[in-house]
């Protein structure tokens, strides 16, 4: 905020050194993951930071252990995790401009109850969800072996979608609601088709609710864990990490030169979409 | 839409609610008409008085979700107060570091804090604590039960929560004119005092907002903590909630009828909080009708 | 009661210049508006006097102190704003306590001084209610209440009346002026409307792109403007600007010329003429066409195009125009400006 110029520096400090105490355990945490995947040894004790590519070099390669042969495709995990989060990210995309149009602009029976619906879905424990959700995965999960795994892919595509339908449906309803009516009017007047008006007033217009849903349904697709270990046959980089923890064979800076490079896309959005991080979140909130 | 929601939430709650009233076990289809009736909610209620394992769970929800839900809602106002005194720039780079937890891959962001609370020397909290030389030995904080236990799961999920109410609230405040806040500044105001007498009182309702959304998320979250507890960093029965219980006997092997029962008392509690928020905040007055006949 | 001294103020917002080396004077007790279109950066200057911004360059002084790099507390002085600002959650009682609770004031006291200031203002009934309670105009004196009850040197005012409607207004102002003479408070206001200015000030500086160009009293700036824009932007109907051709006590304005009097008789070269509607008589003197009549029931204002140019006179209701009437306009009081730096010769 622009606060008063004249006042004194002292509060303004006063309160960055509190955020920064408080934000300290959280850099510290952070960035000690990421020294470390650089290090010869973990460096979370704060000490013997040996500056290496090794553990780079081996993640790339696949080699999970100092020694023995155990050998994973790095890159095959990345992908799979990638596809998952552009799967969510298209589907929620796609989804939630529809129904978001939809329910800013048209006056359907239900209306109100679908809103209120979503609402309450949002409120509601994934958990039960999860059960019944693995039920009829279950039930209708092909027997072919290479069918199954690309129908993993889809469904877990699918449910994690569903997940963040309803959120994703009321930020993009919000941005509708912010375009004036006039414009639409304005266009069928013209004479333009509803579907015509859509595509070449409203769709620019909302261009960024909907980079903001995208960018979110991604996150949500990238960063997941639960939906992934439960339905997907193949790894990401979530189950890779999850599964290698602990693991006799497996070399702790490795896995911390994973889990960076799992992070990577989250520090690329910091830089680049900060404002729609921001805004994004408090716009589909407030509702 | 409407087949997705149909798909991923209609009838997956239908077949568990229906499930819980059956004796399923490990997802075997043939137990999947055998109905018992309320017997797993019976099971329950028992193995809430005989089984400490179970009570221990119960005990750690409730701890959890009340310590979390203060840590998320005054943490979050704290920081959208404490940035909305500061310059924009500033305090939009605070805010974006608070959102990184929300924001980090899960699995990241549990691996940095189990390291970080690492029961041996390589975890940072020891070496910080051995290094100034108030331990002298590595302490496994997850396994002290009940509190260190709870500590830790409430630090980690408190982190998480506190970019909600952050936002909720940063948006709410910078919606209050600013002269209201230059006005009580003309008049020697300090940025505590403006605070408390105008700010929090005008965040009466998002407070109210937060409070409540945050309370559902918590009762349903398990995401963290069940990376926390399968690599064991913290004890089993005082860092599990019933959520995460739900989930354990669901896919780790377990009592799935019961945890089915379970996930049915969650989403009952869960789908009454989210009709009392709608309540609360005056649900007509988001509803605002579509114009002309279109 | 203080004396405000400005002295080459200087604002940057970042590459913007708000202000540029202002300097001005107001004397203990006066009422000072300052004068100008939005964005002129007339309120940026009333909130370095508040002390709500710093300035980038140049010092305040109040009386013989220097307030510059003082906060507003320590200035003493009291602001209403535009939109009033009153603390919706708080009733009125609470709203014109605020202040004097931040000073720690005591509670005798505090009643003593709310009932002192709350009958001035005639809100005395009014303590129980809360803001969204009270009409525009109560709402403003809440605000000008609680400005006032903590006895500040200064009164800063900014648009105080501009979301009032525009007859509570001109009902308001009179009021206020009155308030602030009875008080002998020394007060800035700030308004885009200069009727408002001529009306409430005892003197007006006109800014205009950050830079102040004339104080005076209302009528000195009606009357003698320094700046073309001053001319143009006071009075209703503004002043009238004509090209034209000064030499040896004769102004050729297109064919047609006309005298000019004596203080200007040695300009020469090209001047832009400026005079009031007020101050035309139809009959000899520059050539023009009746472009359009406006009737104002006592009298009407007609327009006349001057070698393409707009002119507006104010005559009588009683004669008659017709469009495309051929008339020729005599101003009784004119002002010369140079025609490059538009500032009056």
């Amino acid at each position: 905020m622009r606060d008063i110029e004249t006042k004194s520096r002292k509060s303004e400090l006063l309160i960055i050194l509190t955020i920064v105490i408080a934000s300290v355990p959280m850099i510290l945490a952070f960035s000690l993951l990421v020294l470390s995947s650089f290090s010869e040894e973990m460096v979370t004790n704060l000490k013997s930071f040996r500056p290496t590519l090794e553990n780079w070099i081996n993640l790339f390669q696949g080699k999970m252990a100092i020694t023995g042969s155990i050998r994973v495709n790095i890159f095959e995990i990345t992908l799979n995790t990638l596809i998952v989060a552009l799967g969510v990210a298209g589907l929620v995309t796609i989804v939630s401009t529809l129904a978001g149009y939809a329910l800013s602009r048209m006056d359907f029976r239900g209306r109100k109850h679908v809103m209120i619906a979503l609402l309450v879905l949002h409120a509601f424990p994934g958990v039960a969800l999860i059960v019944g959700v693995y039920l009829l995965y279950k039930l209708t999960l092909p027997q072919d072996p290479d069918l199954m795994r690309f129908y993993s892919f889809f469904y877990v595509i699918l449910a994690r979608g569903a997940l963040e339908i309803p959120m994703s449906v009321w930020l993009m309803k919000g941005f509708f609601d912010a375009i004036p009516w006039e414009f639409e009017w304005s266009g069928i007047i013209d004479g333009a088709s509803r579907i015509t008006v859509w595509r070449k007033i409203m769709l620019p217009l909302v261009k960024p609710g909907i980079l903001a849903v995208a960018l979110f349904a991604f996150i949500a697709g990238w960063q997941d864990i639960i939906y992934v270990r439960t339905f997907l046959i193949d790894q990401t980089l979530a189950t890779f990490i999850e599964s290698n923890i602990e693991s006799e064979f497996s070399h702790m800076p490795l896995i911390a030169a994973a889990g960076t490079l799992y992070l990577l896309p989250t520090i690329v959005f910091f830089l680049i979409a900060q404002r729609i991080l921001l805004q994004g979140y408090s716009g589909g909130l407030k509702g | 839409m409407l087949v997705m929601v149909l798909i991923f939430y209609l009838i997956p709650l239908v077949m568990t609610v229906y499930l819980s009233f059956t004796s399923m076990k490990n997802w075997n289809v043939k137990y999947l008409f055998d109905l018992v009736g309320f017997y797993n909610y019976h099971r329950l209620f028992y193995m809430f008085q005989h089984d400490p394992s179970f009570k221990a769970i119960v005990l750690t929800t409730i701890v959890f979700i009340l310590i979390t839900l203060v840590v998320n809602v005054f943490g979050g106002l704290g920081l959208a107060l404490g940035t909305f005194f500061l310059s924009d720039i500033v305090g939009s780079k605070f805010r974006l570091l608070w959102l990184l937890p929300r924001i980090a891959p899960i699995a990241v962001y549990s691996l940095v804090w189990y390291y970080f609370f690492h029961e041996t020397s390589i975890g940072t909290l020891n070496s910080i604590l051995m290094e100034l030389g108030i331990i002298h030995q590595p302490i496994p904080w997850g396994q002290i039960i009940p509190w260190g236990a709870w500590s830790v799961i409430i630090f980690v999920n408190g982190l998480v929560g506190v970019s909600f109410g952050m936002i909720v609230f940063t948006s709410a405040l910078n919606q209050i004119p600013k002269e209201l806040v230059i006005a009580a500044r003309v008049d020697g105001a300090s940025a505590w005092t403006i605070s408390k007498r105008i700010l929090i009182p005008l965040l009466k309702w998002h407070l109210l907002y937060v409070l409540t959304w945050q309370f559902l998320s918590l009762l349903t979250t398990y995401c963290h903590l069940f990376l926390l507890v399968e690599w064991n960093l913290v004890n089993r029965d005082y860092g599990t909630t019933l959520a995460l219980y739900v989930y354990n006997t669901a896919f780790l092997g377990g009592e799935l009828d019961q945890g089915l029962a379970a996930a049915v008392i969650l989403s009952v509690i869960g789908v009454s909080g989210g009709f009392l928020t709608l309540k609360l905040l005056g649900f007509e007055k988001m509803m605002k009708r579509p114009r002309g006949d279109v | 009661m203080v004396r405000i001294r400005l002295e080459n103020i200087t604002k940057e917002f970042g590459d913007f210049k708000a202000l540029d080396g202002i300097d001005l004077e107001i004397e203990e007790g006066e009422f000072m508006a300052l004068l100008g279109p939005s964005g002129s950066g007339k309120s940026t200057l009333l909130y370095i006097i508040a002390g709500i911004y710093k300035p980038t360059k140049g010092r305040i002084y109040f009386d013989d102190g220097d307030v510059t790099d003082l906060p507003p507390k320590d200035r003493n002085v009291g602001l209403v704003f535009q939109n009033w600002a009153l603390y919706p959650h708080m009733s009125v009682f609470e709203n014109i306590t605020f202040p004097l609770e931040l000073r720690k004031v005591a509670k005798g006291e505090i009643r003593r001084k709310v009932a002192e200031v709350t009958e001035m203002l005639k809100i005395e009934n009014l303590l129980d209610r809360y803001p969204w309670q009270l009409s525009g105009g109560q709402q403003q004196r809440v605000a000008i209440a609680r400005a006032l009850v903590k006895e500040p040197d200064v009164l800063l005012l900014d648009e105080p009346l501009s979301n009032l409607d525009a007859l509570l207004r001109i009902e308001v102002r009179a009021e206020l002026k009155r308030l602030q003479k009875k008080l002998g408070i020394t007060a800035v206001y700030v308004t885009h409307d200069q009727a408002e200015a001529l009306a409430m000030a005892d003197r007006i500086a006109v800014i205009k792109d950050g830079r102040l160009l004339q104080v005076g009293t209302p009528e000195e700036i009606y009357e003698r403007p320094r700046h073309k824009f001053v001319g143009g932007f006071i009075g209703n109907p503004p002043m009238n600007f004509l090209n034209g051709f000064a030499d040896r006590g004769i102004l050729r304005i297109g064919k047609s010329t006309i005298p000019l009097p004596k203080e200007y008789e040695s300009v020469r070269g090209e001047v832009i003429v400026g005079f009031r509607p007020h101050d035309v008589e139809i009959g000899e003197g520059i050539e023009g066409e009746v472009y359009s009549v406006e009737h104002l029931g006592r009298e009407q204002i007609v327009t006349v195009s001057v070698e393409g140019e707009m002119v507006k006179v104010i005559v009588p209701g009683d004669r008659r125009f017709e469009f495309g009437d051929k008339v020729r306009l005599k101003p009784k009081k004119i002002v010369l400006f140079d025609k490059k730096t538009e500032t009056a010769i």
